[in-house]
């Protein structure tokens, strides 16, 4: 009961946000979102499976590109969500399927080689736009009205957004994320019990992927455009500074982290040019002294029942 | 009883947050007859950061001059740091637009971030004035009437090269610039026009971007036989590629020509001699003769402890010329955006590169000349000499349709 | 009209590739190889040792030339920076060590790895603040700006200094870690760390050590190139890469690893470079993949567990 109080209060003030202020703040908070969807699919792979993935932007780019390539032609839902999500999946699928075979610093090192090939494919494309990438992506139709408008598009984003944040709760507490959990803790006890490892792993590298590539594909249909920049391994890293900043392993970390790493960037940097300074102190604090991120400190700070 | 949880406290904390952070931005957002505001969109962080603060830099010389006033209002310079990359060029454009409210938008330096805030400018009606930005596409295809540029398109530099290398050096040129669409767009202008005058392009190489060795290239370069190489390299490229041609001893066999960026102000210190005897096309360099140029460069040192202005700081000033101007011209009227674009359209000055104005069939720049300029070692160390000029050279503006 | 952007021409047909050409290519190779195996070397050297994947080590790199700018400010002599800059990087790289990894080994290499992620953020800026974001420049000492003629090809006589030096670097390495006291003692506490702690050797301390080493053997990979590269803020991201690419091909803590594989990189990079161009930005990811899939371990690396 409280909990759902809590989650409404939420949400309704992200809702009521347009009302309020200008445009401009609520376009942030809507990068946040974007942002934070993938830095929690990210989460799914870090914090449950124990994955840490420095090609989680290659699924990031596939949906985003898929969604620039087929808006402009077939504005529907199929092109906004469901074919980004398709691609995104398969990529992952393929992807997962080589690097799963490798753990620790091979799979770190194996993602940030695909994330790379895909940077490298698309930058030199002409066809998908080369190192400019490809402009003027028009919003979709959702039930035949292009949501076009701040508050359209706000709904919009928070319904998709808030599907697939439930989604990955959910996942987190069924008893395929238990195993995951067992899986993080201790694999070779759960190999010894008997359970597939391996496909537990490349199911939960596909789900993260899956809902990555829909992260992807708002970003692109949030600003009407998209440029290789997406697949560098540095916007993976990114979005494990999310993460972590946040708190690996909590979900809902992920927003924080989002909104932290976004404030930062756009904020700090019209009073000081330290920006990154700050940024990479900051993550560097915070895995030294507080590696359960910021949900975990104020877990400690608050002191509530968990 | 309704325990407070984990959840409802962090929600909570993070609806304040975000109430709390979006408030200041509810008070920027003040009438239209108040100061004139500028907005910029540039790097300051990042290896481009250079660029930005000599845009900048172009700019505050003018607006300094001007007291900070035009036309009763004050001149407010708001600058925002694009970090050169698409999401956050994007992002502060929507800030400076939608926030802000600026009356004029200025920047960018990378074409990607151009390319991607065009639709929104468009839509908007906002008055965007490009200083640096060189995509071909925003005087041709992509056009928009509120689009001004002051800087150059990337095939203003290279296109009077063509001829007058096949003239004046030789005609058969070896090619190369980096392996990105901008690369290969500068190359093809200096290529079309170099054809056009009976030249022969006798080999073609595009080593990746950010390359480090360029051995292998300057080796074939060697083994082709070519008598003159034409280049685009900017930035760390550049450096890395002129040091290594002359490491390679090429400049005693063939003679290095290219676009301007090639041995630019932020180059040269770095490239230091090896740049010696390099001849490239740009509109500018501080050892222009003209009055406006001799002030300019008085002026500019002058307020920046020394520093020598480059192309960049020349595209900065210009833009701010203009900018007083137009608004000296509508009286200080910045709500009519139609009045606006048309008193701009009509721009013209006295600019340090020559006579400035804007090409009303693309709102590109006009250059007054395509200086040809070869390094030498003049007092106060490298620059780039002025040894020969096209003049009247604009955009050719194929699939631009703007009301004329 | 004229020739389509994008599709680059080899050499007019009617010249075939003479012997002379190739070798040359092949010298070109050689004193590529040989940099990027200074530039690596540190980099293997501390996974071997620390189980660390320093992503930070480009890092060290750009500190390395940018304390090589300095003394030469200074001193005008780039033999002074030849051995000042991996000093100082060295130092940075202990304070490093100690202060940030030290804690984190309880924790196990993943969080470490994330910590040196974090690390080039701050050194780019840090060096952005100290330095300025100028591109400059570290010319290479009077006595090497000329060419040589070796066996009919002209190589710069910077390259055969490259090649001479890191060669003698390769074997100096060997020797110590094979050879020496110290390097028995180094290998024993990678072998064993719980055994050799037992034993009395100070693992702290030697692991400090280690690292402070690989941070300076990137600093002086730095300071090498410089004169070829120059010096800019941007390139610690930019040479994480190659770095990468060596060590996994040679197999992540194999000295022996990180020359042959540096050495064949070299050659497969320049010769694609010369015959296959517009290929390179794919390919060394496709080849790096291709690796870590087929064979993790490289070619001398550690047999997974």
């Amino acid at each position: 009961m409280a909990r759902a109080l809590g989650l409404a209060l939420v949400v309704a003030a992200v809702l009521a946000f347009p009302l309020s202020v200008g445009p401009y703040p609520v376009k942030l908070v809507q990068e946040i979102l974007i942002w934070g969807i993938f830095a929690m699919s990210l989460d799914l792979l870090m914090g449950y499976a124990g994955m840490v993935s420095f090609g989680h932007s290659a699924f990031f780019g596939i949906g985003a590109y898929t969604a620039a390539l087929l808006l402009p032609k077939w504005p529907g839902l199929l092109s906004a969500l469901g074919a980004p999500a398709l691609a995104a999946a398969l990529g992952a699928l393929a992807i997962g399927f080589f690097s799963i075979r490798v753990g620790g610093v091979y799979f770190i090192m194996l993602t940030l080689a695909f994330s790379q090939m895909f940077f490298a494919l698309t930058f030199q494309n002409a066809f998908l736009g080369a190192e400019d990438g490809i402009t003027s992506v028009p919003r979709p139709l959702v039930f035949g009205v292009r949501i076009s408008s701040l508050g359209a598009f706000h709904l919009y984003l928070i319904t998709i957004v808030g599907a697939a944040a439930l989604l990955l709760h959910r996942i987190v507490r069924s008893p395929f994320g238990h195993v995951l959990r067992g899986i993080h803790d201790n694999e070779e006890r759960m190999q010894a019990v008997g359970y597939p490892v391996g496909r537990y792993k490349l199911l939960a590298f596909v789900i993260a992927g899956t809902v990555a590539g829909v992260a992807g594909s708002l970003y692109t249909q949030f600003v009407g455009s998209i440029s290789p920049d997406a697949f560098l391994w540095t916007t993976s890293g990114e979005a494990l500074l999310m993460v972590i900043i946040g708190g690996t392993g909590t979900l809902n970390g992920a927003w924080l982290g989002a909104a932290a790493f976004i404030l930062l960037q756009s904020l700090v940097s019209s009073y000081t040019e330290r920006w990154m300074l700050i940024l990479g102190l900051t993550f560097v604090l915070f895995v030294l002294f507080a590696p359960g991120g910021i949900v975990g400190a104020l877990r400690g700070r608050v002191g509530v029942r968990s | 009883m309704k325990a407070v949880t984990r959840r409802t406290f962090l929600g909570g904390a993070a609806a304040t947050a975000v109430g709390v952070a979006g408030g200041p931005w509810v008070l920027r957002a003040h009438a239209q007859s108040g100061p004139l505001k500028v907005g910029l969109v540039l790097p300051y962080t990042g290896a481009y950061a250079v660029l930005g603060e000599s845009i900048t830099q172009g700019m505050e010389l003018v607006f300094a001059r001007e007291n900070w006033t035009v036309a009763g209002r004050k001149i407010e310079m708001i600058k925002e740091d694009d970090e050169m990359k698409p999401p956050v060029g994007i992002r502060k454009t929507e800030k400076l637009i939608d926030s802000d409210k600026v009356d004029i938008l200025t920047g960018p330096v990378h074409s990607g971030i151009l390319l991607g805030m065009r639709d929104k400018v468009h839509a908007s009606k906002t008055i965007l004035i490009v200083s640096n930005a060189g995509a071909d596409d925003i005087s041709r295809a992509k056009c928009s009437k509120w689009i001004f540029r002051t800087s150059f398109s990337n095939w203003q530099p290279n296109w009077p090269m063509g001829p007058w290398v096949a003239k004046h050096v030789s005609k058969e040129v070896f090619v190369t610039a980096p392996n990105y669409q901008a690369g290969k767009d500068q190359l093809g202008a200096f290529k079309e026009s170099f054809l056009a005058s009976g030249g022969r392009v006798i080999g073609e190489d595009y080593p990746k971007l950010g390359e480090t060795d360029y051995a292998p290239y300057l080796t074939k370069i060697k083994q082709s036989g070519a008598k003159a190489v034409y280049a685009f390299f900017s930035g760390t490229d550049a450096v890395g590629f002129v040091r290594q041609f002359d490491e390679f001893g090429l400049k005693q066999s063939v003679k290095l020509t290219g676009a301007g960026f090639l041995v630019e102000p932020d180059v040269l210190p770095a490239q230091g001699k090896a740049a010696l005897g390099i001849i490239s096309g740009h509109f500018y360099t501080p050892l222009l003769d003209n009055p406006t140029n001799v002030r300019f460069v008085k002026d500019f040192r002058e307020k920046f402890g020394g520093k020598m202005p480059d192309g960049f700081a020349c595209q900065g000033y210009d833009t701010a010329e203009s900018i007083v101007r137009a608004v000296k011209a509508t009286n200080g009227n910045t709500q009519d955006k139609e009045k606006l674009v048309a008193v701009l359209e009509k721009t013209e000055f006295e600019s340090p590169r020559g006579q400035f104005r804007f090409d009303p069939k693309t709102h590109n720049v006009i250059q007054p000349y395509i200086y040809v300029r070869e390094v030498k070692e003049v007092a106060g160390g490298l620059n780039n000499v002025p040894i020969d000029k096209v003049a009247d050279v604009k955009d050719p503006g194929t699939g631009c349709t703007l009301p004329a | 009209m004229g020739r389509e952007p994008g599709r680059a021409r080899l050499p007019p047909s009617d010249r075939v590739p003479v012997v002379s050409d190739v070798f040359a290519q092949a010298l070109n190779g050689l004193a590529y190889g040989v940099l990027l195996f200074l530039l690596s070397v540190g980099l293997t050297l501390i996974f071997g040792m620390l189980d660390i994947v320093n992503l930070a080590h480009g890092s060290y790199y750009m500190l390395g030339a940018y304390a090589g700018v300095t003394v030469l400010m200074m001193t005008e002599s780039f033999w002074l920076a030849l051995v000042v800059a991996p000093v100082a990087v060295g130092v940075v790289g202990a304070v490093v060590e100690r202060l940030c990894l030290r804690p984190l080994y309880r924790r196990g290499p993943l969080d470490q790895v994330l910590l040196t992620f974090g690390l080039i953020y701050l050194f780019e800026d840090l060096v952005k603040w100290i330095w300025g974001g100028r591109i400059r420049s570290i010319p290479a000492p009077a006595l090497l700006t000329t060419s040589v003629n070796v066996l009919g090809a002209t190589v710069p006589s910077y390259r055969v200094f490259v090649i001479v030096f890191g060669l003698a670097v390769a074997v100096a390495l060997w020797l110590l870690v094979e050879k020496t006291r110290l390097g028995a003692v180094i290998r024993a506490g990678v072998f064993d760390s719980e055994m050799a702690a037992g034993m009395g050797i100070p693992i702290d301390r030697v692991f400090t050590g280690v690292f402070a080493f690989g941070a300076g053997l990137a600093g002086l990979s730095g300071v090498i190139a410089g004169p070829i590269q120059s010096a800019a803020p941007s390139i610690g991201a930019t040479i994480l890469i190659p770095a990468l690419i060596v060590v996994v091909v040679g197999g992540l803590g194999s000295l022996k690893g990180s020359l042959v594989g540096s050495l064949i990189i070299g050659q497969a990079e320049t010769f694609g470079k010369a015959w296959l161009p517009g290929a390179s930005m794919l390919m060394i990811y496709a080849v790096m993949a291709l690796i870590l899939m087929l064979r993790p371990q490289g070619l001398f690396g550690r047999p997974l567990k």
